[in-house]
């Protein structure tokens, strides 16, 4: 990466972001809106969305997701900082690596049978609720997990040109 | 298998995300029980099945933009014309503006930096020792867990409603425990401040209603806030979510379209943030439903207890180890994780000792709380040392005094259950 930042996949993966944002805070402001309106219905006429209710569980599920993805962006996930600090330059970029390493195959993993599910309630016709198939609502987990991984990669990958750049130095 | 255990341990020492570590656990557990592995997507998947849940992602919004706009500024201000003019009343103010504000922005460290660079300053103009006001400021950071709508203890509801109890708690109940324990500690850390400073007296100011009037005008349009969420919830008028909603709604309206202080270029870049600690903690507590599912299957919260039991048959022993075994938590993990990865396994176990689960959510978030600055890797203490420009080194020593009125705390807490429970009967 470095000098042609402005291609191929750095490009790529900054619109990914973009994308990713536009939907997490679309999704965020129709939730609070419709939260909101819930409750008006309710308590003006007694009424409100049956699948109001559904809706908004399932929008917290996708807020939650692809606010999950934001976080693996900036390696923001929550994670125990005990032994890291103490560690030299080098050897911190060796253990991301590991790590970076590690939590891509976990999400390949997770992906991978998200997607499982996914494709096995499409094919069973499961619904979620109202008329909404099951599938649907579940795709952010596939999803999620998937750009995940890839963000991992991308920071192991980063991790191991440090790795080479400390031990060149030394 | 202990082998991959083990590695699984070294790897969230050396800082792999928790989530990763959790979800793997997982895994490895169905994968050697034979179990499809699908079933992980079907517990994160879960997360869509909990309406408590949607308080979560809306609070957490409504405080980040709070703490985005002049709200902790006038918050302070307000407090101030009402309690600073009595003796040791900034010391007060500190506590109970940090108390509020923690409350209802979810104790992310966040009342810190907002606040913390207010108090801070006015603290040591007014006379205070520095260490004193660090310390302060500090311990004030985590301070207000136990009071409604903190998202931990709507968590603990979240995460207790998901184990079969024999006696199914609310989040509501969880709001009226919180509330003598979380006065508790407000009021002792307020007596250890007067008793501090009671040789170094600031002039006692006269109460001026003229700076109460100018305080009121200024935050005339969040004062209705708190009276709407804690009338709404204590009153029965909203359930949790609801409130959250009316929350996030009134404070954008407020913050954005009223006072104008965050425009709405800022607001989608706010909420992204606030949507990265949602992210955060909603796939671990995702995974850990897995990890979770995993554990009660093959039967580990009956073994625990029946291994616990074996040594400890006294409920009085077995609280004494809980605290210890908390604090080290505390310090280690984060409260969010500590939540979604010991609830499930602590409360079938605490059930057996014939601890309420409610009075198990008190000593479990007061414990926690401690652990925010619980040397020698509680968060606040960073973020201080961050924000403040000091050695994490001072910070030790500024907490350790408020440290031990918190310990003594904690253990009131634990020992009295009638404080957690009393208001509920």
């Amino acid at each position: 990466m470095g000098q042609d930042d402005d291609t191929g996949v750095s490009r790529h993966l900054r619109l990914m972001a973009r994308i990713v944002d536009g939907i997490l805070v679309a999704l965020l402001a129709f939730m609070i809106g419709l939260a909101a309106l819930q409750i008006l219905m309710r308590n003006l006429f007694h009424s409100g969305f049956v699948t109001g209710e559904p809706l908004l569980r399932s929008l917290v599920l996708w807020v939650g997701m692809l606010g999950a993805i934001v976080a693996s962006r900036t390696d923001k996930h929550i994670s125990i900082d005990v032994l890291t600090r103490l560690l030299p330059s080098k050897a911190k970029a060796a253990v991301r690596v590991v790590i970076d390493l590690f939590v891509s195959v976990v999400c390949v993993l997770l992906a991978y049978h998200a997607g499982r599910l996914v494709a096995s309630d499409y094919e069973a016709g499961t619904l979620a609720f109202a008329n909404v198939p099951a599938w649907m609502v579940e795709l952010i987990l596939p999803f999620a997990f998937g750009v995940i991984a890839l963000r991992y990669i991308f920071l192991c990958v980063a991790a191991v040109n440090r790795f080479i750049a400390y031990t060149r130095r030394a | 298998m202990i082998l991959i255990v083990l590695l699984l341990i070294v790897l969230a020492l050396l800082g792999a995300p928790l989530f990763a570590i959790i979800a793997a656990s997982a895994m490895l557990g169905f994968y050697y029980a034979d179990i499809d592995l699908s079933v992980v997507a079907i517990e994160v998947y879960r997360i869509a099945q909990m309406p408590a849940l949607l308080a979560l992602p809306l609070f957490t919004f409504a405080g980040y933009l709070l703490g985005e706009s002049q709200a902790p500024k006038r918050l302070v201000q307000i407090t101030d014309a009402l309690l600073g003019w009595m003796p040791g009343g900034l010391a007060l103010v500190s506590l109970t503006a940090c108390a509020f504000f923690t409350a209802f922005t979810g104790a992310s460290g966040v009342t810190i930096i907002a606040l913390g660079a207010l108090l801070y300053p006015a603290l040591k103009q007014a006379g205070y020792p520095d260490n004193f006001s660090l310390g302060l400021v500090t311990t004030s950071g985590s301070l207000g867990l136990l009071f409604a709508p903190s998202l931990p203890l709507i968590l603990y509801g979240v995460i207790a409603q998901q184990l079969n109890l024999p006696k199914q708690l609310t989040i509501d109940d969880l709001f009226i425990a919180g509330i003598l324990p979380g006065l508790l500690m407000v009021v002792m850390l307020t007596a250890w401040s007067f008793w501090v400073n009671r040789a170094a007296r600031a002039p006692i100011l006269a109460f001026s209603a003229r700076k109460v009037i100018s305080a009121v005008r200024a935050s005339i349009w969040e004062l209705p806030i708190p009276f709407v969420v804690l009338g709404g919830i204590y009153g029965g008028y909203f359930a949790v979510s609801e409130a959250a909603a009316v929350t996030a709604l009134y404070v954008l309206v407020v913050e954005v379209f009223i006072y104008r202080e965050v425009s709405l270029q800022r607001l989608p870049k706010v909420m992204r943030e606030s949507m990265v600690m949602v992210g955060a903690i909603l796939i671990i507590l995702g995974v850990s439903l897995a990890s979770t599912n995993y554990l009660i299957d093959i039967g580990v919260p009956e073994k625990l207890f029946a291994l616990i039991k074996q040594y400890v048959s006294s409920k009085l022993t077995f609280l004494m180890l809980l605290n210890i075994f908390l604090l080290v938590l505390g310090a280690m993990l984060d409260i969010f994780s500590a939540l979604v990865i010991m609830v499930p396994l602590l409360v079938p176990v605490a059930l057996g000792y014939g601890i309420d689960p409610v009075h198990l959510g008190m000593i479990f978030l007061a414990n926690m709380q401690l652990g925010y600055f619980t040397p020698p890797v509680g968060m606040n203490l960073f973020i201080a040392s961050y924000r403040f420009e000091k050695p994490v080194m001072q910070l030790y020593i500024a907490t350790l005094p408020f440290f031990f009125i918190l310990l003594a705390a904690v253990l009131i807490i634990t020992y009295w259950p009638g404080l957690s429970l009393g208001l509920l009967q």
